[in-house]
Parts: C-alpha cells; sequence; structure tokens
C-alpha cells in the first residue's frame, strides 16, 4: 500500500457482492407487484341490488398505485443492497493469506493521541475479521507484570479483538530491542504482513528503531508503519528549576518539527488548576524553558504540572517537597521572652516568613538534623566551634545562613573576633549609631536596591529609618557583595557565596530596636527573596525506602499502585529508570513524599525513521470505514412500516386515521417513543394531581373534612361543611370556597383553617407520616375539630375509645371542659351552650393559655355531631332533625360553627373584648 | 327495554317538535263511511253529526224531523237544526323496518331508518292534533286518537321486530282508510307493485315517501370496492367505483321512474327524501298530499 494515491472519492466496495444479482429479480418484482390489484375496499351498500351486473368497461385503474409500487422496489433493492454488505472507504484487501502481525508501541509516546492508533488497530481488527486472518500482537513497552516482551497469538481476529481493544499506553519507555528478540521467538509458518502502530519516536538505544523496522519487513509479507507526523510526537515536561519565585520547567519534544503552542498546567494537591501558561516551541527547536509565575502561597501548593489536554506520562511532572514549603530554622540569640513578644528578636521573622515558609525554633545542631533550607541566626554572637564547623558544611552543601546583626554580634565585632568565616564580610568594632540624644546625625533611610543581588526590582519605601547598625570593614569585593545600602552608602545587607550556598548578613537587627526596617513591608520581601535562594532541601534526609503511593497510569493519571511495583530507595530516585517495577509517580508515605519523574530519564530522542522501503503513513491519512449495512437495513424497517400503514389505508382500514395519516401515525409513534423513553411518567402524573390538590386548596380559603371510609359518614361531613359555608357567607364576611375532602394518609393538611374530622368506630389510626403531618399542622395554627358524633348521641365509651385510637400518636395539648368565658362562646355569636345534632355533650379545648398561634385551640372536640346539623340539602332544606330542640338548636349549631370558623381564621382578638369594659372605665376616667 | 323506550320518548319529542311548526292537518276525506265511527272534529260545513252547526229556513223537501220546534217557537219562520258534518279518518302508518334502514354514509347524517321513525311521528303528532285517529300499519293496536295514541306508536315503533322485507303486508286494513309508507323501496319493482296493489284493493289511498341517503344517490366511493347488502342479498366487486357512477345513477332514475309509475296506477302519491335534507321538506310534502281533497 506504499505511495498509495489520495483518494478524491469515497470508494465503495461490497462484502458480499454476489448478492447484488439478486437485483436482476427487480423487474419481475415489478410485474408481479404491478399485476396484483390491491385488496378492495369493503363497503356495506343498501341499494345493492342496483350495482349487480354493473360491470366498468375495463379493469385498468383497479392497479396498486405506481407510487406504492415504486416505494416497494425501493424497499427490496434496500434489502438486498444490504444483504451485499456495502462499505465506503474499504481498506484494500491484505495482500497474502498468512496472519497479520500488529506491532504497538505502547510506551509514554504512544498516550497523545491514543484514539487514533485505537482506531487504526480497530479498522486492522476488521480488515483481518474479514479476511479470517488470524492476527498477532506485539506490544513493544515491556508489560506491567514486570516480565519479558511476549507476542500474543496468532488468534483468530475476533478472540484477538478484545485484547486490541485492551492495550493501554504504559508509562515507560517502549524496549524495540526486546520486541525484536520477542520477534525472532515466534516461530511462523508461512509469511507474514506486518502493521507497526509506531509512536513516531526513535529513542533508547541507537538502531533498536530501524533494528526492529528491519526485523519486522524480513517476515516477508510486507510492512507498513504509521507514525505521527514530526508536529504530533508526544512531548516531555521536565520537572522545574526555581529562578526567583518562578517555577522554571522545560518543555521537549522527541524531534524539531513546525512551531507549537501548548499550555502548561499547574495543579494542587485537590486538583484544581492554579496556573496556567502558554508555550511556544519555536519552529525547528526541540526544548523550551517555560516561566510559570505565581504567588507563593500558590506556587508552594504546586504538586503537578502538565500539559494541558495531552495525555502521557512524559508530559507530567510531578513536584515533591523539594519544590515546595522550605523548612527555615530561626535561632534566637536572646532567651525567650514570652511576656514581651513585641521585643523578641524573631517575632517579626517568624511573622514575615509563617506564610510561605516552614518555620522551625530550636538550637543550631538540632535544626541541623533534619532537613533545612534556610537558617536564620537573629544577632547570635559566639558560637561554638564543631557548631562553626558544622554550620560551614552545610552551608557549603547548599544551605543559606541568614545573619541579622544585634547587640551581640556588636560585641563580637568589638571583641575583633570579626573573622567569623560564617560572615560574608569583616565586621568594624564599634557599630554605628544615628540620630539619638548625642548625636547631630539624622536616622538615615534606605537607598534604592541595587540592579542586581535578589532583591533587585524592589521598591525601597522611603519611610524604613535605621539608627544603629554593623559596619563592614572596607574591602574590594565589599561593593559587590552588598545587595543592599543605607541612603549614605553603607551596606544594610551583605552576602557571599560559600560552596553551593549563602552567607548573607543584615547590618541591623530583625526587631525594632535599631531600625524600624522589620515593620515595613519591604521586610517581608527580602525575606522571601533570600528563601528563594535557597535550592532546595539539605541536610539529613531520610534513609527509608519509599514504598510506592500513586502511580502514573500511561495517560499521566494518577492511579493506586499495584502490579509488580516495589520501593525505592530514596538515594535511587535520581538514578532510577521508570520502568514496570518502579512507575513514575508518587513514593513515600505521608511524612516524606517524593516523586519520581519520567521525563528527566529519557534520553536523546529523534523522529522515527524506516528503512528503505517502507512505506510511512500519518495515522489521520486513514480514510474512516463507512459500514453501510445498519443504515439500510434501518432504511428498509421504516419503508416497511410506512408499506403498512399504506396498505392499511389503501384497503380502507384506517378510517379514523385516514385524514391525517402521516400527522397520526407520527403521532403515535412520537408517544410510544416518549413512553418507552420515559418511564417515570406515572410518577410525575401522580406529582401533577399532588400539585392539583394544593393549588385547589391554597388558592382559596376553604374547609375540609377528613374522609372516614364511610361514604355515609362523608356525604353528611360534606353536606354539612357545605351548609356550613353557605351560613358563613350570608351572616359573615368569611366568603370561603367549596369544602374539600382530605385523606389525612395522602394530602397536605396545611391549606386549611378548620378541618372536620368525624370520628368512626371503623376507621383506622393515622399512619407515622400522617401522624407526623397533622402534628404539623396543629403546631403550625391548624384546627381539627373532632366529633365523635357519627357514632351516637352524646360522648359514649366507645365513642371514647374510638377517638383515643384514632388520636394516638398526635400532639394534642392538655384539654380542659370548654370554660364559659372560653373565646369560642364570643368569637361572632354570643353563646353558651354548643349544640350540634344532639346536645349537651361536654367540649374539650385546649387548657390554659399556651401563648401559641394567638391561644387559638389547636382541636376542639366534642360528640354532637355537628355536621349532620348543619346539613343541608340542594333546596337548602336540614338533612336530620336535630334532638331534642328543634329549629332553634339548629340555628345555635350553626352559630357554633360560624363561632369556630371565625376564631380560627382570627385568632383571640375577640378575647380582647372581655377587657372592653374595663378599657372603657378607664378612658372614662 | 326501559332504554328503548327512552329512546323512543326521544324521538317523539324530537317529532313533536317537527310537527309543531305546521297547522294543524286536516285530512280531507273522500268519502264518508258509515261504518266508520263519528269523528271527533267537524267537517266545518253541514253533514251528518251531533254538533249543532247552524239554523236555517225550513224548505220544502226538509224532512219534518228535522225541524227544530223550539227555535221556530221564537219567530215566525220555521227553522231547521243543521248538526256540522262530522267525521273520523283514520290514516295508517308504515315504515320500512328492514336492516337496510339502519345505514348511513357518513356519521354525521341519521340512519334512514331514525329519519323515517321521525317523520312518521312527527305526521302522528300532526293527525293528532287534527282530531285524526292514527295506527301503525301491522302494529298491535287499533287506529285511536289523542296524545296517548301517539306515544303507544313511538313504543311500538320501538318494540317491533325488524322484518326481512322492505314492504307492508296487506292486513286487516279498514275499507277507505289513508296509509302513510316510508320506507327505500329498493326492493325490486315487481315485488313492490304487488305489495302495493294488495293494499290499494281494499280501497286504501296511500302516500308513498321514499327515504334515501344521499349516498345511495350519487355513489360517492372510489377506488376498488367490494360492497356488501344489508340484507343478505350477497356482495359484488366493483373494481372502480367511478366507472360505473353513471350507470347506477341511471338505474337508481329508473327504479324511481318505476315506483312513481306504480303509485300513479294506484292514484297514489310519491315523494322523495333524503336525510341529509331538513325533516320539515319531507313533512310539508306530506302534509300537502294528506290535506288535499
Amino acid at each position: 500500500m506504499f505511495g498509495l494515491p489520495a483518494l478524491s472519492l469515497p470508494a465503495l466496495s461490497f462484502a458480499a457482492p454476489w448478492v447484488l444479482a439478486a437485483l436482476l429479480t427487480l423487474p419481475m418484482l415489478w410485474w408481479l407487484l404491478r399485476a396484483m390489484p390491491p385488496s378492495p375496499k369493503r363497503q356495506s351498500f343498501p341499494a345493492i341490488r342496483l350495482l349487480f351486473g354493473l360491470n366498468p368497461r375495463e379493469d385498468v385503474a383497479a392497479r396498486t398505485p405506481l407510487w406504492v409500487v415504486l416505494m416497494r422496489m425501493l424497499l427490496a433493492a434496500l434489502v438486498i443492497l444490504a444483504a451485499a454488505h456495502p462499505v465506503i472507504n474499504s481498506a484494500r484487501p491484505l495482500a497474502g493469506d498468512g496472519p497479520l502481525l500488529v506491532a504497538v508501541d505502547d510506551g509514554w509516546a504512544a498516550a497523545r493521541n491514543w484514539s487514533a492508533r485505537r482506531a487504526a488497530l480497530e479498522a486492522l481488527m476488521d480488515r483481518a475479521e474479514r479476511q479470517s486472518r488470524p492476527v498477532i500482537l506485539l506490544p513493544t513497552a515491556p508489560p506491567a507484570d514486570g516480565g519479558p516482551i511476549n507476542a500474543i497469538g496468532p488468534l483468530p481476529a475476533r478472540e484477538a479483538r478484545p485484547l486490541a481493544q485492551a492495550m493501554a499506553p504504559k508509562p515507560w519507555s517502549a524496549d524495540r530491542a526486546a520486541a525484536t528478540e520477542a520477534l525472532g521467538r515466534l516461530t511462523l509458518a508461512s509469511s507474514v504482513s506486518a502493521f507497526w502502530l509506531s509512536d513516531g519516536v526513535d529513542a533508547g538505544p541507537p538502531g533498536a528503531a530501524s533494528g526492529f523496522a528491519l526485523a519486522l519487513q524480513r517476515l516477508g509479507g510486507g510492512l507498513e508503519v504509521m507514525a505521527e507526523p514530526p508536529g504530533g510526537l508526544a512531548r516531555l515536561v521536565l520537572p522545574p528549576v526555581r529562578e526567583g519565585g518562578d517555577l522554571v520547567p522545560t518543555v521537549r519534544r522527541p524531534a524539531a518539527g513546525p512551531e507549537e503552542t501548548l499550555y502548561l498546567r499547574a495543579v494542587d494537591d485537590s486538583g484544581r488548576v492554579v496556573g496556567r501558561e502558554a508555550v511556544t516551541i519555536p519552529a525547528g527547536e526541540t526544548q523550551v524553558a517555560a516561566h510559570i509565575s505565581l504567588p507563593a502561597e500558590l506556587r508552594n501548593r504546586v504538586v503537578r504540572l502538565d500539559i494541558e489536554d495531552e495525555a502521557g506520562a512524559g508530559s507530567v511532572a510531578l513536584l515533591d517537597e523539594r519544590w515546595r514549603r522550605r523548612p527555615v530554622g530561626v535561632v534566637s540569640g536572646l532567651p525567650q521572652q514570652a511576656d514581651a513578644p513585641l521585643l523578641s528578636d524573631v517575632y517579626y521573622l517568624e511573622r514575615a516568613l509563617a506564610p510561605y515558609a516552614d518555620l522551625r525554633r530550636g538550637e543550631i545542631r538540632d535544626l541541623l538534623s533534619r532537613e533545612l533550607s534556610v537558617m536564620i541566626l537573629a544577632d547570635v554572637g559566639q558560637m561554638a566551634q564543631p557548631t562553626i564547623a558544622e554550620l560551614g558544611r552545610w552551608v557549603e552543601g547548599g544551605g543559606v545562613l541568614l545573619r541579622f546583626a544585634g547587640p551581640n554580634l556588636a560585641r563580637l565585632a568589638d571583641a575583633e573576633q570579626a573573622d567569623d568565616p560564617l560572615l560574608p564580610v569583616r565586621l568594624r568594632a564599634g557599630g554605628r549609631s544615628l540620630g539619638g540624644a548625642m548625636s547631630w546625625s539624622e536616622p538615615l533611610g534606605l537607598a534604592p536596591f541595587p540592579d542586581y543581588g535578589p532583591f533587585a526590582g524592589l521598591t525601597a519605601p522611603a519611610d524604613v529609618r535605621v539608627e544603629r547598625q554593623v559596619l563592614a570593614q572596607p574591602a574590594i569585593d565589599l561593593n559587590e557583595r552588598t545587595w543592599a545600602r543605607l541612603s549614605d552608602g553603607t551596606p544594610l545587607v551583605t552576602a557571599m557565596q560559600r560552596g553551593e550556598g549563602w552567607v548573607i548578613l543584615v547590618h541591623t537587627t530583625p526587631n525594632a530596636m535599631w531600625s524600624d526596617l522589620p515593620l515595613s513591608g519591604v521586610f517581608v520581601d527580602m525575606l522571601r527573596r533570600i528563601v528563594d535562594l535557597s535550592q532546595g532541601l539539605a541536610g539529613a534526609q531520610t534513609q527509608n525506602a519509599l514504598p510506592p503511593a500513586e502511580l502514573l497510569d500511561g495517560f499521566g493519571r494518577l492511579q493506586p499502585a499495584r502490579g509488580a511495583v516495589t520501593s525505592l530507595r530514596p538515594e535511587a530516585l535520581a538514578e532510577t529508570m521508570p520502568g514496570p517495577r518502579n512507575p513514575p509517580g508518587w513514593y513515600g508515605d505521608a511524612s516524606a513524599r517524593r516523586a519520581l519523574n519520567l521525563a528527566p530519564h529519557i534520553g536523546e530522542t529523534a523522529a522515527l525513521t524506516v528503512p528503505r522501503g517502507v512505506g510511512i503513513r500519518g495515522y489521520a491519512d486513514a480514510p474512516r470505514e463507512l459500514d453501510l449495512k445498519p443504515w439500510l437495513i434501518g432504511a428498509a424497517l421504516i419503508l416497511a412500516i410506512i408499506d403498512t400503514i399504506v396498505a392499511l389505508a389503501l384497503r380502507g382500514l384506517l378510517p379514523t386515521v385516514r385524514r391525517r395519516a402521516a400527522a397520526g401515525a407520527g403521532a403515535v409513534l412520537l408517544a410510544l417513543a416518549i413512553l418507552a423513553a420515559m418511564p417515570g411518567t406515572a410518577q410525575a402524573q401522580e406529582a401533577e394531581v399532588d400539585m392539583d390538590f394544593a393549588l385547589r386548596a391554597a388558592l382559596e380559603t376553604r374547609l375540609a373534612y377528613v374522609l372516614t371510609g364511610n361514604p355515609e359518614v362523608d356525604r353528611i361531613s360534606e353536606a354539612g361543611l357545605h351548609g356550613l359555608t353557605e351560613v358563613l357567607y350570608q351572616r359573615s364576611s368569611a366568603e370561603l370556597a367549596e369544602p374539600m375532602a382530605v385523606d389525612v394518609e395522602r394530602d397536605m393538611l396545611l391549606f386549611f383553617p378548620v378541618i372536620y374530622w368525624p370520628v368512626t368506630e371503623d376507621q383506622p389510626p393515622p399512619s407515622p407520616e400522617a401522624q407526623a403531618r397533622i402534628n404539623d399542622y396543629l403546631r403550625n395554627g391548624g384546627m381539627i375539630l373532632f366529633d365523635s358524633g357519627p357514632m351516637g348521641s352524646g360522648s359514649d365509651a366507645s365513642a371514647g375509645a374510638a377517638l383515643q385510637r384514632l388520636t394516638e400518636g398526635l400532639s394534642i395539648p392538655p384539654l380542659q371542659p370548654l370554660p364559659d368565658d372560653h373565646v369560642l362562646t364570643r368569637t361572632f355569636f354570643l353563646m353558651d351552650e354548643m349544640p350540634g345534632r344532639w346536645t349537651g355533650a361536654t367540649i374539650w379545648v385546649e387548657s390554659g393559655e399556651s401563648g401559641r398561634n394567638d391561644n387559638v385551640t389547636p382541636v376542639v372536640i366534642g360528640g354532637n355531631d355537628w355536621a349532620a346539623a348543619w346539613a343541608r340539602d340542594e333546596r337548602r332544606q336540614p338533612l336530620f332533625a336535630t334532638v331534642p330542640g328543634g329549629e332553634r338548636q339548629r340555628e345555635l349549631a350553626y352559630r357554633f360553627g360560624v363561632n369556630l370558623v371565625i376564631h380560627a381564621l382570627t385568632g383571640n382578638y375577640k378575647e380582647d373584648q372581655v377587657h372592653i369594659p374595663i378599657i372603657l372605665e378607664r378612658l372614662g376616667q | 327495554m326501559a332504554e328503548q323506550h327512552k329512546e323512543q320518548a326521544r324521538t317523539l319529542s324530537r317529532a313533536e317538535a317537527q310537527a309543531s311548526t305546521l297547522p294543524p292537518l286536516l285530512v280531507a276525506a273522500e268519502r264518508v263511511a258509515a261504518t266508520v265511527a263519528a269523528g271527533t272534529h267537524g267537517r266545518r260545513r253541514v253533514g251528518p253529526g251531533e254538533t249543532f252547526w247552524q239554523f236555517r229556513r225550513y224548505q220544502p223537501g226538509d224532512p219534518v224531523q228535522s225541524i227544530d220546534w223550539r227555535q221556530s217557537a221564537r219567530s215566525d219562520p220555521i227553522f231547521v237544526r243543521e248538526t256540522e258534518w262530522a267525521l273520523a279518518q283514520s290514516v295508517w302508518l308504515w315504515r320500512d323496518r328492514s336492516p337496510s334502514m339502519a345505514w348511513r354514509s357518513h356519521p354525521d347524517l341519521p340512519e334512514k331508518g331514525e329519519r323515517a321513525d321521525l317523520l312518521l311521528l312527527a305526521l302522528g303528532s300532526l293527525l293528532v292534533r287534527g282530531g285524526e285517529r292514527i295506527g301503525l300499519l301491522g302494529g298491535p293496536e287499533r287506529p285511536s286518537t289523542g296524545r296517548t295514541a301517539l306515544t303507544r306508536i313511538a313504543l311500538a315503533l320501538g318494540d317491533a321486530p325488524s322484518s326481512e322485507d322492505g314492504l307492508p303486508k296487506g292486513t286487516d286494513l279498514p275499507r277507505h282508510a289513508q296509509l302513510v309508507l316510508l320506507g327505500d323501496f329498493l326492493s325490486p319493482l315487481e315485488d313492490v307493485d304487488a305489495a302495493l296493489r294488495g293494499l290499494a284493493g281494499r280501497g286504501v289511498k296511500g302516500h308513498l315517501l321514499q327515504v334515501l341517503d344521499p349516498a345511495e344517490e350519487s355513489l360517492p366511493f372510489s377506488g376498488r370496492v367490494r360492497f356488501a347488502g344489508l340484507e343478505g342479498e350477497g356482495h359484488t366487486l366493483v373494481r372502480r367505483v367511478e366507472d360505473v357512477r353513471d350507470a347506477y345513477a341511471k338505474r337508481l332514475a329508473g327504479h324511481r321512474e318505476g315506483l312513481r309509475a306504480i303509485a300513479r296506477t294506484l292514484g297514489w302519491s310519491f315523494t322523495l327524501h333524503h336525510t341529509d335534507q331538513p325533516p320539515q321538506a319531507a313533512l310539508l310534502a306530506l302534509h300537502a298530499v294528506l290535506s288535499e281533497v
């Protein structure tokens, strides 16, 4: 398939072309369809006698309409075509008939654009399956179990396909030399067509890639190599170095190519992107350094740098403690002054460093026993000789020693021992005091910071005044060792490099004793720059082996460690080549976590070259195969459905659909589809019903009655509340809507001011949910009128028992018999008895004043069967006689109902009227 | 059964509503038969009857018995008391109950049978209001008058079994009765002729009202249709209805002409009604032919 010309037209081919011969039968079908008349419509007709013997002159029109015939022909043609299995862009059939060897580069470099590789692999599997060719799969990266590279197969394509689908890139390099050996171990009977889905990167020992290609070529069945173009190769992100406050990672690509722009992301521990930087690799270059500037707090949280939208272990750089918060040791020259923190010489240091450095307090030797980046000696004077030696070694190993002057150091200078090796300059005896009572001089400000040194770019504040300092002996190199000066030119900060590390001296105190520099913001910046100077952790390190914690997979995602992964010794971290035994990722435990990155271990790389005579092709070049069979069968099915409908319509069997056949059928299909797609429809309807109930109940104020399950009682309740609503409408301004029935088990109660609850014997007690709902209702100002009247006159024992059963679990407040002066007796009418159909039953209301809900009693319990007294028929005639009092008693029953509803609606304001005589009396006075 | 009665009652009330738009119908009696019981209404002319009509001067030749002596005593001339000519005409109604009447071509149209019932009852209502005696041909009751007669007919209509034959049978009709026949009369002309002749032979004066569905007139179907009869006539396949439409219309016209001819020879009337026309039209036509003297 070398030198394949670009296809200008999609190529259509058939997998089973002989089926197309069936198309020849179409004309016969045409004749058959035309010759067979459609089934007649059936029509009853009374005047049929007149039709007998009426025969038309010819039978031409008794034929299927032309368009139906055409549609059926099309249907048949579609089925035949589908059986022939057409494929667009079908690849050329494979040459030969031996097995197919598919070598797949599944190292780190294959992760980018893996989907294209997988598609190519799928396409190869399709082709192999169509031609029934066995398949040998050969991954070129060592497997994750640490074993050697082995070819899989030969297998039938059907069985090889799941294996191919399960392949994934590995977070280490491909080993093509080992793959070549694996190839050599294969014993093959016939010639083998080879395909190499390569990652396009030639890495590792020179000649390995071309050797592998040669070995593939020697298999005899031809070799086809697929590779990425130079611009599409996987890229590497090397762990950053620190330059000042920036993280400076290097982005490398295996081979020079056209200009590429990518985005580097800085990700913190919880996966948030805290920084994003565009990086452009110029054309022809292979690497470029990126600068990621972040505030120190964010920078310290960065644990991972990667390339946006690019998968792969190589494009991920994990950042461990070495890139993060610097441990800073602070040693004070003064005894701890707990009672006067502002005078402490380390107070300002700690405040300035705490946000971005890991502060440690203690003695010098203790501090040095652990990892330490920066050591700050605040006015430490004389030190023991071993300490000095140890500090010196530490500094030379990369530590940054920052010293502050003070009385102790001044004394040291006076003692002519200013030759301290841990001072960047020699100190003159006797410090300098500026200003003060005995001096003509003024305290001096800061000169602008010089262009060199770490403070370059900082702005010297104008209000900083330095009163005392220690002075440096003039020396030739004093100038270049000076990082900051006072306005008269005397050094304020001097520094000297010693070995890998630095020795820095600030010529004044770290507290406000000698200057107000520590009070200014620039002090924080200066300290921060100095801490940034430190290269990383120096000092003692843990010697324990680091167990694998979280490891990168081939796509650069962190996964829990598994497989044949071993622990890593810390000192071997730098030399360990990531592989199956030590994939890149996090090693160590919570106390010390170290990152093993892949990118630094990738040696020289180049673009893949193949031996002469082998075609190399990009993944994107392969035309996508499009199997037309499912589409054709689908179209045929749709036509068949249409044909059925048409046939029914022609026979007159779709009388209702006839006019809007298309619309109707479409609607039915759509409805079916929707029904099938929405199993939750019934639920939605239920919610709707609830909504309907709520709307009806809430939009107008209504009375409600509880359904007892006894239709007779329910009917009386409804008629009674109906009558009461009418009476309310006539006599008061409470214009309520029609009463509603509520089912305490199902409905929400909160809409109703008063609920009438007739108590019957056979009523089941409410369920716990219903009880909760009722309690809620009562607590929030609802009122329930329990009426044991339907069970008979008076309140006998059985009524009491039924009531008790119903109200068990309800939060009924303490009750009392209705007192004579209860507000219920005067909310609208003045009453002294509350009869219903019966009279004489005791009425119970809440006792005392709860203070809740305007003292409206949440329950009224009685047995006078009020609803029966209130009940009227359509002609407003009472349904039941009142016993024994006649119409006067009914009138009183209505008045009770009015009082009750007004009480529920208006609360206790009528209670105030109890006091009206007293108020009037007072006003009169 | 109760349902059916309710249905009949509804038809009856509709029929009466239709009839109320026409003046009370007076049937012109052609003959006065002595055998016929006295009618309930006069003929607005002098004749034998019980109701006083007028006094007139005695003229020679008048029977002496007819002189009203009391009236003559009041004045000089001698008066003869004349009574109104009273007459009762019995009208027999009949409607085709064959299955072919239970048919309609479109859901918006009434069935032919429904329309025939309606017309029959409307006519009955008119006659009853005019005081005539009405009866259902083939029904169980003798002709009677008054609203009860109408109700009885309505009930009998509902109860009557559907008969296979679409033609009236000559039962014991009194002579000189009037007969109103409603139906589609699609039976072969010979049968119709024989049936009507049997009736006419008893001296009955009859009126035919052919009730047809518009589809029976125009044959509006198209394409290939298998027609099936409703009375077991079998079925026929018409390959293209459009092609036979003209021939059918011609046949129908011929059939109707035949019916007309039969009616004419018997001295009967023939009217046509389509179910898509308002029933008043047919009622007016019947009214007109029944009012003819």
